[in-house]
């Protein structure tokens, strides 16, 4: 559990030169459970631009799972607006939803979620088939997919016959397969040893670093909060924390955050856990 | 697209073999009655259509007006038929041969026939050598009638296969052809006995004799009043089916002219018209295909009911695929599309079953039973699509109910 986190000279980032790939305004979520209304997120605002890499963290219960589900439009805010992509898309209706994640949101899950009857192959040409691609170029750029996480060898297994770390390195291909401007992972190493997890994380990494590509991280691992280029904080529904780590990542405009008299924050969060 | 949704529904067909079987049941069993039935139903109307041609699909019969008809008139002797009829018909056979082939008198008389000790009563037919082509009268033992026969008014007979048992034993038939019978006191020799046919409008119980002989030897005063020899039919062969009409009209007029019906009057005769049997056979034939194949129907209905039950649970326990394959992309229609289709692919391959199974079953019973079977072509298309529809239909509310689940619900479902 999450106790007591002191957080270190957080840096507030402002100013960035990109457009951002995400922009979310006063967003707020609630639930209604057994007549009692129960608000997930409170007035959220956060800005991710491309080719970060960032963590959003936070204890159970704290909406950093609730903010992941309206990042990937798999939910609707009660209230507030959602830009992707420079597109507004808080008001879209079931089938523009499923365009839009078609298009430009990658899924990683904890439980990896690969389809069991599929080959691996299959199952990173799903999302192509849904974007209607032909069955040679969905093929082609699934194999690529594949061979760009390390499982150019392993194309034609099912998911039973290869390991956690395959088929999260699956999962993350599929994620990729349709260029999507953004993708999300909720917990990708929590199914994981914590030697497999390091390597998916250096993967995902990897590709931040090689191809640009931005990564949310739904985690409330600290280590892996520390490998981020910054991280978001939420607590009961709030954003606690905003703090950039690292200076050099792709998206920032350098000069912008190289405030005088600042060194590279160090990781600026203690933890005790317990159990 | 739907190239790759129709892979994915056999996919979970096969992943689910045991399962996908059972439920196809219903429809396999729906669909292989239907065809079965209506195979055979077709080879038994063929069978019974071809008899009814050996009797004579050809044939016209004039039989006496029905005096108790409405529009019947109050006369002695209304409806009978005479040798007038049958000279003035047979002019009218000769002056169109391109309708009728030829013409055959039918005087039937109710008469005791004896051969030494035996005596029966039986009906004798006069005829004429070409009853042959308007009756089923095949010859067992030694010959028909012929012309001769009937220009010398020969005393001589064919008989019935039964009335030769009853008359001479059962096992010395063959040994009756030369001998003599007594028919009303009068002696007639054995020409000819039929092969024994069956049913109640077959000749077994008859004696055939020459019409002459019928006429001159037999019937003593048989006449009508003004109008000569009172005859209990006619028939008439024609040249071929299509016929039908144009003779029924030939003969029509002709009669109501030689029979002075007014106008406006009804005809005091009644013609038996092969097109009128062949219907009657039909329409209870296609009322006994009806039947079994609303029971086919019902079948599919029930093995429809089958497929939505499974596709209810197959949703629920795939629900969190539907929140992946959501999640990656896919439309409420695409997710809509997948499970419809997986419910055609469990009813049409289903149907496919069953209809495989009735050809062969059809092939097995046409062999063994010696019936020429086709198969109903037309049976497999309405099985197939009837399927189709079924799995369109029964597979609908499932596919919906996993169309319209919320993406993140489904996601979180375990």
């Amino acid at each position: 559990m999450y106790h007591d986190t002191e957080y270190l000279t957080p840096v507030e980032v402002t100013d960035y030169v990109t457009e951002p790939v995400v922009r979310i305004e006063h967003v707020t979520k609630d639930f209604v459970t057994g007549g009692n209304l129960f608000r997930a997120l409170d007035d959220v605002s956060l800005e991710i631009h491309r080719g970060e890499m960032i963590a959003i963290m936070g204890p159970s219960g704290s909406g950093k799972s609730t903010l992941m589900t309206i990042l990937g439009l798999l939910d609707v805010p009660t209230s507030g607006t959602y830009w992707l992509d420079g597109q507004d898309v808080s008001a879209l209706n079931r089938g523009q939803q499923a365009r839009v994640r078609n298009q430009k949101l990658g899924f990683v899950f904890q439980n990896f979620n690969l389809l069991p009857r599929l080959s691996a192959l299959k199952n990173v040409e799903l999302p192509l088939v849904y974007g209607r691609l032909g069955a040679r170029e969905r093929e082609e750029r699934a194999r690529q997919a594949l061979e760009a996480v390390g499982l150019g060898a392993r194309l034609h297994n099912r998911p039973n016959e290869l390991s956690g770390g395959q088929k999260q390195r699956v999962a993350i291909a599929r994620a990729l397969v349709g260029n999507p401007a953004m993708v999300l992972a909720d917990e990708p190493t929590g199914a994981l040893d914590t030697r497999t997890g390091a390597e998916i994380m250096g993967l995902f990494r990897q590709l931040n670093r090689e191809q640009g590509i931005t990564i949310v991280v739904v985690t409330h691992d600290p280590e892996i909060g520390k490998q981020m280029d910054r991280v978001v904080g939420l607590r009961d529904g709030r954003i606690t924390e905003n703090i950039l780590q690292e200076y050099y990542h792709v998206g920032v405009a350098t000069e912008e955050l190289e405030l005088p008299g600042r060194d590279p924050v160090p990781v600026p969060v203690q933890v005790e856990q317990q159990g | 697209m739907f190239k790759e949704l129709g892979l994915m529904a056999l996919d979970s067909l096969r992943a689910n073999k045991f399962r996908s079987l059972l439920t196809m049941l219903g429809i396999i069993i729906g669909s292989a009655t239907l065809v079965a039935v209506l195979s055979l139903g077709n080879a038994l109307q063929s069978q019974v259509f071809e008899r009814f041609v050996d009797l004579g699909t050809r044939r016209i019969a004039v039989l006496p007006g029905d005096p108790q008809a409405r529009g019947a008139r109050d006369v002695p002797g209304y409806g009978l038929l005479s040798i007038r009829d049958y000279q003035a018909l047979e002019q009218l056979v000769a002056r169109h041969p391109d309708v009728f082939r030829t013409i055959v008198p039918e005087v039937s008389l109710r008469v005791q026939a004896r051969a030494g000790n035996s005596s029966v009563t039986s009906t004798v037919v006069g005829t004429t050598k070409d009853y042959q082509l308007v009756q089923t009268v095949p010859v067992m033992y030694g010959r028909f009638l012929t012309d001769t026969d009937d220009q010398q008014t020969a005393r001589v007979a064919v008989l019935g296969a039964l009335v030769a048992e009853d008359l001479f034993g059962k096992e010395n038939v063959a040994g009756a052809i030369g001998r003599t019978i007594e028919v009303n006191g009068k002696p007639l020799q054995v020409v000819g006995i039929l092969r024994q046919l069956g049913g109640p409008f077959s000749s077994d119980q008859r004696i055939l004799v020459p019409v002459s002989t019928a006429r001159l030897r037999i019937a003593g005063n048989q006449d009508l009043p003004g109008r000569g020899l009172q005859m209990s039919s006619i028939l008439l062969n024609l040249q071929s089916e299509r016929m039908v009409e144009r003779g029924e009209r030939l003969v029509t007029s002709t009669l109501r002219a030689t029979r002075n019906v007014p106008d406006g009057v009804i005809d005091d005769f009644r013609l038996n018209l092969p097109t009128q049997a062949l219907g009657v056979l039909a329409g209870i034939n296609g009322a006994i295909t009806g039947f079994i194949a609303l029971v086919a129907g019902i079948s599919l209905v029930v093995g429809g009911i089958g497929i939505m039950n499974i596709m209810l649970v197959a949703v629920t326990e795939r629900t969190r695929e539907i929140g992946v394959r959501k999640a990656l992309g896919a439309t409420d229609g695409d997710v809509l599309s997948q499970f419809v289709l997986e419910a055609v692919a469990i009813s049409v391959v289903g149907s496919l079953i069953g209809v495989t199974s009735a050809i062969a079953l059809v092939a097995l019973v046409g062999a063994a039973a010696g019936l020429g079977v086709a198969i109903s072509w037309v049976a497999v298309g309405l099985a197939l699509a009837f399927a189709c529809i079924i799995g369109i239909g029964f597979g609908y509310y499932p596919a919906r109910r996993a169309a319209l689940l919320l993406p993140i619900e489904a996601l979180r479902y375990e």
